[in-house]
């Protein structure tokens, strides 16, 4: 595969893409040319809507493994001739985040899952880190980074006895700073607790929002799973312990918004479906969901889903949903990235949800099935579920 | 006679100090800094602008004090705070749909005078609505101060007295902005009421606080970027809806969303108060010529000297 004959606006003039100006200049260059060139251009390199990712070293392939729904996936590099550099170009939209690795072919040997050496960017998740490869127009907000002039929460580690569960159940307990016992706080409980702490900088996002007025300081109940793919599969324990033991629990011991309007539910992918179940079994506890590329596998005849055994339980679970939509929350905050698999489904879902009567804001975003994409939607999510009190400070 | 003196935000653009310098009075400078909530007695650099005459009231502190400390006053309090915020959630919820109304009655096209006559009612739906809000709050005042757990704590009554005196013995009183919920929400704990002859200068929240209506308002926010009645300030200032950092938080271009403001809060004039504006309102509530207004078209205008 060549790079697209085409140009890429920089600077306000259009160019070639850089590899192509490369591939002319090698005819005439020394050996070093190519030295040079990636010490010049970070990979991958974006040009406008282009991206192109690299690879040098010898081998016989060299495929780039991405998981983005409409891209060939492996994508295979192309070596520029007489060097040891691989490249392919493809387009990226503005605004894109893609997670990826290399997969390369040595004889015999195939060696997968390798992160991009030319490119320091990794995103981490509970199976590794993957390189990122940002389109023009991302950049990480600024909200999820730690800012010196935030004040801090605290975040505790507290010990509740699940009957439901039959086990002692560990969370996190987020408090906002400034926490005072003669307020009144909405909850947050998380699924996925220690995964959206440790991936998705869930705590320095609710430090950063809640101190700039955009979100209403709360108290965020992160949990993490025992056997989560049965767990958060349409469990009704699970449910139980989340509606009837936790929130009671955490109502008891804080100073909460006691009303449905002041509790949200939240998760992703499977955590998304354990939120939506819970509130399925529970209709009155969760004013608001917040459901983030939810694993909302159904089908509309049969029973091929594709997911393989462990969604069966999810499948029966929506497609019963889907035949008898109600109400479980006043409102439903829903996002999907338009690179993963999920995302015809969730559109599907929109509908599902709203045509019940409840309130829903569905936002996409040109990410996949990953903990950063996740992150990035928290400010959009909270502001809406929780609104800060901006509109009450005028200094 | 009564001198109520509201200006724009004093971050940049300090003028607070030459305004009560302005007053040639002596004596000490009663501040409010309630709007700052914890950060409340960091007022060294208030104090400085003041000349080293301010006497700061302390009201937040104080207020936390007697909830903290006496439960049946705490109790109430949170009872009504808890009601009030309950019931904002349902103004809120409201009010939203009125105002879809109006822009959605506005998009339309047809005969001029059913559009005209839909476009008044929807409007006035609105301020329906605003009035129902502002009546409501105004029942759970009454609620709570019938239950009579403020007036019967000694704590509260010994803060109150102190308070008070204070305001007796100050030359001037200067209200600083911040949140303008806590800050109209210690004022009424206390039952602060201003002696009509203490000149007051009040900037941004504090501003806000003079008025007889408190407008929240942030075209810019993530969420929620409709206007909203909050609570009845201290009505120094009557039919004016002080918009401190107006620039900064509202769509002045916007015609359509200007003239709807306007409209809405008819009778009011809507002032606006950004860095540097100093208004001198008059004994009879009129706002001086010069002073930065919208327009009833949804233009932004100055009051005119009288003819």
């Amino acid at each position: 595969m060549t790079a697209p004959a085409t140009t890429a606006p920089t600077s306000g003039f259009m160019r070639r893409l850089a590899v192509n100006r490369l591939r002319d200049r090698l005819a005439t260059s020394d050996a070093g040319a190519v030295d040079r060139f990636l010490q010049r251009h970070s990979a991958p390199i974006s040009e406008g809507r282009f991206t192109t990712f690299l690879w040098r070293g010898d081998a016989d392939k060299v495929m780039v493994r991405h998981r983005v729904v409409g891209l060939p996936d492996p994508l295979p590099l192309r070596r520029l001739p007489d060097t040891d550099l691989w490249y392919v170009t493809i387009e990226l939209p503005e605004g894109s985040r893609v997670e990826y690795q290399f997969e390369v072919v040595r004889g015999d040997v195939r060696e997968e899952y390798l992160n991009d050496p030319l490119n320091p960017r990794l995103a981490h998740g509970p199976f590794g880190a993957q390189s990122v490869a940002a389109a023009s127009g991302y950049v990480v907000p600024s909200w999820t980074l730690p800012d010196p002039e935030t004040r801090p929460g605290s975040l505790d580690s507290i010990s509740l006895r699940s009957k439901a569960l039959r086990r002692e159940q560990w969370f996190r307990l987020y408090r906002p700073a400034r926490f005072r016992l003669l307020r009144r706080y909405p909850l947050l409980i998380v699924h996925d607790g220690d995964d959206y702490l440790n991936y998705a900088a869930a705590k320095t996002v609710l430090d950063n929002l809640i101190h700039r007025g955009e979100v209403a300081p709360l108290v965020a109940a992160f949990v993490p799973p025992g056997n989560r793919l049965v767990e958060y599969a349409n469990y009704a324990p699970h449910a139980r312990f989340i509606a009837r033991e936790l929130v009671p629990f955490l109502t008891e011991e804080l100073p909460l918004i006691d009303l449905p309007d002041g509790r949200c539910l939240m998760g992703s992918s499977f955590g998304g479906v354990a939120s939506l179940s819970t509130a399925v079994r529970y209709p009155s506890v969760f004013g608001s969901l917040l459901l983030e590329s939810g694993s909302f596998v159904f089908t509309d005849i049969g029973a091929e889903h594709g997911g393989g055994p462990v969604f069966d339980p999810v499948v029966k679970f929506v497609n019963a949903y889907r035949a008898r939509p109600k109400v479980v929350a006043d409102r439903i905050f829903q996002t999907c990235g338009v690179y993963e698999p999920l995302i015809t489904p969730n559109r599907s879902m929109v509908s599902t949800f709203r045509d019940t009567g409840m309130d829903v804001r569905y936002v996409e975003a040109r990410d996949g099935h990953n903990w950063e994409n996740w992150r990035d939607r928290l400010r959009d999510a909270l502001t809406w579920i929780f609104p800060g009190e901006q509109k009450f400070v005028y200094e | 006679m009564t001198s109520t003196h509201l200006l724009g935000p004093q971050r940049f653009l300090t003028t607070a100090g030459a305004v009560v310098r302005g007053l040639g009075v002596d004596g000490p400078v009663a501040t409010i800094t309630a709007g700052w909530e914890e950060r409340e007695s960091d007022d060294a650099e208030l104090d400085s602008v003041m000349n080293g005459r301010s006497r700061n009231l302390r009201l937040f502190g104080r207020m936390m004090d007697v909830l903290e400390r006496d439960a049946d006053v705490a109790a109430a309090a949170l009872a009504l705070r808890d009601a009030v915020d309950d019931l904002a959630h349902l103004y809120s919820l409201r009010l939203q749909h009125a105002l879809d109304a109006v822009y959605a009655v506005r998009r339309r096209q047809g005969r001029a005078d059913v559009l005209a006559a839909a476009d008044a009612d929807a409007l006035e739906a609105v301020r329906r609505l605003d009035r129902w809000y502002l009546d409501q709050v105004r029942t759970l005042y009454g609620e709570a101060y019938a239950s009579g757990a403020t007036e019967s704590s000694p704590l509260w009554a010994e803060n109150r007295a102190e308070v008070t005196e204070q305001l007796a013995s100050a030359s001037v009183l200067a209200v600083a902005g911040g949140h303008v919920g806590m800050l109209l929400r210690t004022m009424q704990f206390f039952s602060v009421r201003p002696p009509a002859e203490l000149p007051v200068v009040a900037w941004s929240a504090g501003a806000m606080a003079m008025t007889r209506m408190v407008v929240l308002f942030n075209d810019f926010a993530q969420t929620g970027a409709v206007a909203q009645v909050w609570d009845r300030g201290l009505a120094r200032v009557e039919r004016v809806i002080a918009l401190p950092h107006a620039r900064r938080r509202i769509h002045l271009d916007d015609r359509v969303r200007m003239e709807v403001f306007v409209r809405r809060f008819e009778g009011y004039a809507c002032l606006l108060l950004d860095d540097g504006a100093r208004v001198a309102v008059g004994p009879d509530g009129a706002l001086p010529p010069g002073a930065r207004v919208l327009r009833a078209d949804g233009t932004l205008g100055v009051v005119e000297a009288a003819a």
